[in-house]
């Protein structure tokens, strides 16, 4: 069974997380001595894949150096980059495989351990089907990994379960992108950005979770450019912005749909290119008709004044921006956010030059390339779809398979959790994922995982999730194997291998293809080389929307960067989408789409009466599984605060460091209060990087986005009470 | 110290701990150390050059100088003459009817002349009272260090001839 | 140095503490930040400030030093203290009017940003400069920021009656030629010599 082996303090005491402060050797020593090397790679964090170089000295990495040359980020970094070499060395690292004993994890040979990990496998699909086993995979994943791993999930298991973190990330956005511009990509590189008369900034909290994105915007602005931010809290970006639009969590539509009501009203539309490139406005315009500022105003909270500025601001520009991320993303209406951002692109003509698009904003590493060969539930090679009969048999044709043994669309990653709480899946192997903190409700996550018959993770730390698991497979950090990642602007870069994973530890994709091995599918996974995988890769996803197949690795050392689509090896990358007006469809147009207001899955209510949304801190990572083991992040932001109104702190009588209990409809934590004016006096704030009594996400509820399945975090209902210091 | 230092508004320990580095005066202990090492350095080398000088002055051939006529001095007798340049003062000494021998005439302490001594069968140094053995130049006693240099002869058609100095640093 | 010069614009900041992250990763102190960093008000407000030492023309801090333990080089860097000599009394810590010394326990040594000089000295770029993602703090050649900034570098403060030029230069409004923040130092009191432009 999965629950965990021994105490969560024993567990914590042997596999930490334990803060590394010191690069190897300390800082006198060691690592101050000239590095053998400098390694130029990329970040192992968020979506910008910010340039940097590893210092290596004796298969160890030893510090940083800034990587000037590299053109999306010129040297820059955010304190996690800075950091993040602090992970290889660390005490906490995973060096040989681990199996559960009834005390606790033993260490374990690779043998016995893939061995197990196949069998188990072969038995729960023997006695209960293909699909009782899934796979997750992971957005931090190269390119390489993510496409191996669907392959494996197809062609090695079989099952038609395999999903991905990203589910959590981007899903909204591409399905939205997708379906009105016929590509999941964001259209622009990102030096549109600072060619930009107008930006608005929706739901993105560019300066924590996207800092290199704040030198392009405020290069824009040194031009004269123009910022808008909506978002329920004042966030740093939001101290130089030119209308600050403090939006209710869940209502962005509202305020979208008032802002293209208006445009349309005031005929600040482009007619001509509507007209010329898309088709389906009259849906739209129809759809924002009552969406009037003062019945926008009403819902979002945001003045109609300001409504009509942003609308005009906007409108009169025929450079404009708007950059979005989870904040818009995030809810159950995040492909009709998405849809309404797009909408004001098309509707103004701001697409498809310098300085005007829709900007998504990728958050994970390889957000945009784990996202594009198949690792997720529906998706085939080259951001192919799974029920496309001409995309199975190419993909079909490049693997040595009849299309027919292609499964069809499985679960979504919190669909799979569902299943696995009751019982339909019994079995899961998962890579570069942490759902027991990830996942929203994660209480129920917990209840799921220890229902599991048989679990096994691959992970180089022992994550909280892993921690459940019957085997860990020690694998590698980011630097320990070679391969390519998308960045935000699809500009496809070099991951260099910096070091050998240590001890027993493995590479990621030689442990797969060692499983698929041991279930005796190893002929369709003959790689060594991460290297032979792209190549494979580079025949799936031709023809595809995502064509990979002009691209090799020299091609990106040469050019810094390629940008698909890139479908034959002289073509140079396409940095710039939809330039000669030309958009994904087969009929060459971008799609409008209805849009129709719903509320949100947890709704406020008497019981419930102030809104919770959930975020991040520049310092945490995600899970936190590889930046709460890093002492100096964890120092600079080291506990999860409640963000709180002094107004509504008042309410309740809570002083800035009171402990107050946030209750939801799931269960509730104990917090620290942070009284702040920076946040709407109707809502509270809590960053969820971390686990167990302090994770937010026990208690943020399931309610997905029906098309994109995205897990709605940024709206819940909960309420609050002052609280004494917690027990434990 | 003040009558060495022109009149200042700006108080001594200014001048003397300046903030600024271009305006050190004192000198550094890295730079003092610069000094002495390089000065110890100039001097080895200069002792170098004399050295090479010195070695490199020993004449490639020695010359051949005629020094007397073979019956022209007495047994017991003595000869001053200069081998092998014009500065090299040196003696000859007939010891024997048959038998001649020259030495360097510089004592090898500190270049006094010496002399023979014919009562005591050596040469002597008036200086300190150094005493070189008339069979090989050798100290026999007192302050000298090395052996005289002694200069080789040839009798040539009833002539003495000095062709050739040995054991000497010239 | 090297034609490259620093700007700080603390309205560009944006809390990410890079600066913070990479200062003590440089070859110079390692280990230890020296980077001034400030939430100004985080009730009110988000705003936040990151400062290096300001290097100033005729640095305070090496004159009240008694040890002699501060010197400012020839390229117009002002070190921080000297190990051999410091003998952590903080009088520099007191002087500075930017406050930028820190007493660091651990070592009893006052220690402050030096410019990485280890990297300056040979024509890279500061730590900070190079990784800060807003380029609130900035090292690029006067032309750069000419040619792409709004605001003017200045480098003139007022303390009271104490000016003080620097050599890392702050952005401000253009037509700001001096920075003065004591309402004093704007009063017209005659014309008495030591009333500054500072208007």
């Amino acid at each position: 069974m999965a629950k965990t082996p021994g105490t969560l303090e024993e567990l914590k005491t042997r596999f930490g997380p334990h803060l590394n402060y010191n690069p190897p050797g300390g800082w006198e020593k060691g690592s101050g001595e000239t590095p053998e090397k400098l390694v130029k790679t990329h970040c192992c964090f968020c979506g910008q894949q910010c340039g940097i170089q590893l210092k290596v000295r004796g298969n160890r990495v030893t510090g940083f150096e800034p990587w000037e040359d590299f053109p999306f980020n010129r040297g820059m970094l955010c304190p996690k980059g800075v950091k993040r070499y602090l992970q290889g060395s660390h005490p906490d690292r995973l060096l040989h495989p681990l199996m559960r004993t009834d005390s606790g994890f033993r260490a374990a040979e690779w043998g016995e351990a893939l061995d197990f990990t196949a069998r188990r496998l072969r038995e729960l699909q023997d006695n209960y089907g293909k699909d009782s086993v899934a796979v997750y995979g992971g957005a931090s994943l190269t390119t390489e990994k993510a496409y191996l791993l669907g392959k494996f999930a197809r062609v090695g298991l079989g099952t038609r379960h395999i999903d991905y973190n990203g589910r959590l990330c981007m899903v909204s956005a591409g399905t939205a992108y997708k379906g009105a511009l016929g590509v999941d990509r964001a259209p622009n590189p990102w030096s549109d950005i600072a060619a930009a008369e107008v930006l608005m900034a929706i739901g993105a909290n560019v300066g924590e979770c996207a800092p290199i994105t704040t030198d392009y915007i405020w290069r824009a602005r040194d031009q004269g450019a123009r910022l808008i931010v909506a978002d329920p809290r004042f966030t740093p970006i939001a101290r130089n912005s030119d209308l600050y639009l403090p939006v209710r969590p869940g209502t962005d539509l509202a305020l979208l749909m008032g802002i293209l009501h208006v445009i349309i009203r005031d005929k600040l539309t482009d007619a001509a290119f509507i007209e010329a490139h898309t088709t389906g406005f009259e849906r739209t315009a129809e759809s924002v008709g009552p969406w009037n500022p003062r019945r926008a105003a009403e819902v979002s909270g945001v003045a109609p004044e300001a409504i009509e500025k942003a609308a005009h601001m906007v409108g009169e520009s025929r450079r404009a921006m708007i950059l979005h991320a989870r904040g818009l993303e995030h809810q159950s209406k995040g492909v009709e956010n998405c849809e309404a951002v797009i909408a004001i692109a098309l509707a103004t003509g701001n697409i498809g030059r310098e300085g005007a698009g829709p900007v998504m904003i990728t958050g994970q590493g390889n957000g945009q390339g784990g996202r594009e060969h198949g690792q997720k539930c529906d998706q085939l090679p080259g951001q192919r779809s799974l029920t496309d009969p001409a995309a199975r048999q190419h993909v079909a044709d490049v693997w040595g398979i009849s299309p027919d043994d292609l499964p069809a669309p499985g679960y979504s990653a919190v669909e799979i959790m569902n299943a696995i709480h009751r019982g339909e899946i019994k079995g899961l192997l998962s890579i570069c994922f942490n759902p027991l903190v990830s996942l929203p409700d994660a209480d129920f996550t917990r209840e799921a995982l220890e229902k599991l018959e048989f679990f096994a993770v691959i992970d180089f730390f022992l994550s909280e999730t892993a921690a459940h698991a019957d085997v860990v497979l020690a694998g590698s950090l980011q630097e320990e194997e070679e391969g390519v990642t998308a960045n935000v602007e699809a500009r496809v870069i070099h991951i260099q291998k910096a070091v050998d994973p240590p001890g027993n530890a493995r590479r990621d994709s030689e442990i797969i293809c060692e499983l698929a091995g041991r279930l005796g599918r190893g002929r369709y996974f003959p790689f060594r080389e991460p290297r032979e995988i792209f190549e494979e890769l580079r025949r799936a996803s031709q023809g595809g929307v995502a064509d990979y197949h002009g691209i090799t690795y020299e091609k990106i050392d040469r050019q810094k960067g390629v940008f698909w689509p890139c479908p034959t090896l002289d073509h140079p990358g396409t940095p710039r989408l939809f330039e000669d007006g030309r958009f994904f469809h087969a009929d060459g147009k971008a799609h409008f789409m209805s849009l129709a207001w719903r509320d949100s899955g947890d709704p406020v209510d008497q019981d419930f009466p102030i809104y919770l949304t959930t975020g991040r801190v520049v310092s945490q990572y995600l899970s936190g599984t590889q930046t709460r083991r890093i002492g100096a992040l964890v120092d600079q932001y080291p506990e999860p605060k409640l963000e709180i109104h002094p107004r509504l702190a008042a309410q309740h009588g809570i002083a800035p460091g009171d402990w107050v209990t946030v209750v939801s409809r799931r269960t509730e934590i104990t917090l620290q209060a942070m009284v702040v004016r920076t946040i709407r006096p109707d809502t509270v704030f809590i960053p969820y990087h971390w686990p167990g009594s302090r994770s937010a996400n026990r208690l943020t509820h399931r309610t997905l986005d029906p098309r994109s399945k995205i897990p709605e975090y940024k709206v819940s209902a909960c309420r609050l009470q002052k609280a004494k210091a917690p027990g434990d | 110290m003040s009558w060495f230092r022109k009149p200042s508004s700006t108080p001594l320990w200014r001048d003397e701990f300046p903030v600024f580095t271009a305006d050190e005066r004192y000198v550094s202990r890295r730079q003092f150390t610069k000094f002495l090492t390089l000065t110890s350095f100039s001097m080895m080398v200069g002792n170098l050059w004399i050295l090479a000088r010195s070695t490199l002055r020993r004449p490639a051939t020695w010359p051949r100088v005629p020094v007397a006529a073979a019956g022209e001095i007495p047994v017991g007798g003595v000869r001053t003459f200069n081998y092998p340049a014009a500065d090299d003062p040196c003696i000859l000494v007939r010891t024997s009817a048959e038998e001649y021998v020259a030495y360097s005439q510089k004592c090898t302490h500190l270049s006094c002349a010496v002399y023979y001594e014919k009562a005591q069968n050596r040469l002597e140094c008036p200086c300190h009272r150094g005493f070189f053995s008339i069979e090989d130049g050798s100290v026999l006693e007192g302050p000298p260090q090395r052996a005289l240099p002694r200069v080789a002869l040839e009798k040539t058609d009833g002539q003495l001839v000095a062709i050739r100095m040995e054991g000497g640093l010239v | 140095m090297f034609g490259m010069e620093f700007y700080v614009d603390p309205s560009r900041c944006i809390g990410c503490q890079s600066c913070l992250k990479a200062c003590e990763e440089c070859d110079t102190h390692r280990g230890v930040s020296m980077i001034n960093f400030d939430f100004i008000d985080r009730e009110a407000t988000i705003a936040t400030a990151a400062y290096v030492c300001w290097h100033c023309d005729d640095p305070t801090c090496a004159q009240v030093c008694p040890a002699d333990a501060i010197k400012k080089y020839d390229d117009g860097i002002v070190g921080s203290s000297l190990k051999p000599r410091c003998i952590g009394c903080s009088n520099c810590v007191l002087a500075c009017p930017f406050g930028i010394p820190k007493l660091v326990p651990q070592y009893e040594q006052m220690m402050k940003c030096d410019m990485c000089y280890d990297r300056t000295s040979v024509g890279k770029r500061p730590m900070c400069a190079t990784v800060c993602p807003s380029q609130a703090l900035a090292y690029v050649t006067p032309e750069t920021i000419a040619a792409t900034r709004r605001e003017k570098p200045v480098n003139t403060f007022w303390f009271g009656n104490q000016k003080i030029t620097t050599k890392v230069y702050m952005m401000a409004p253009a037509g700001t030629p001096e920075i003065a923040i004591d309402v004093a130092d704007y009063i017209w009191e005659g014309d008495h010599e030591l009333v500054p432009q500072a208007f």
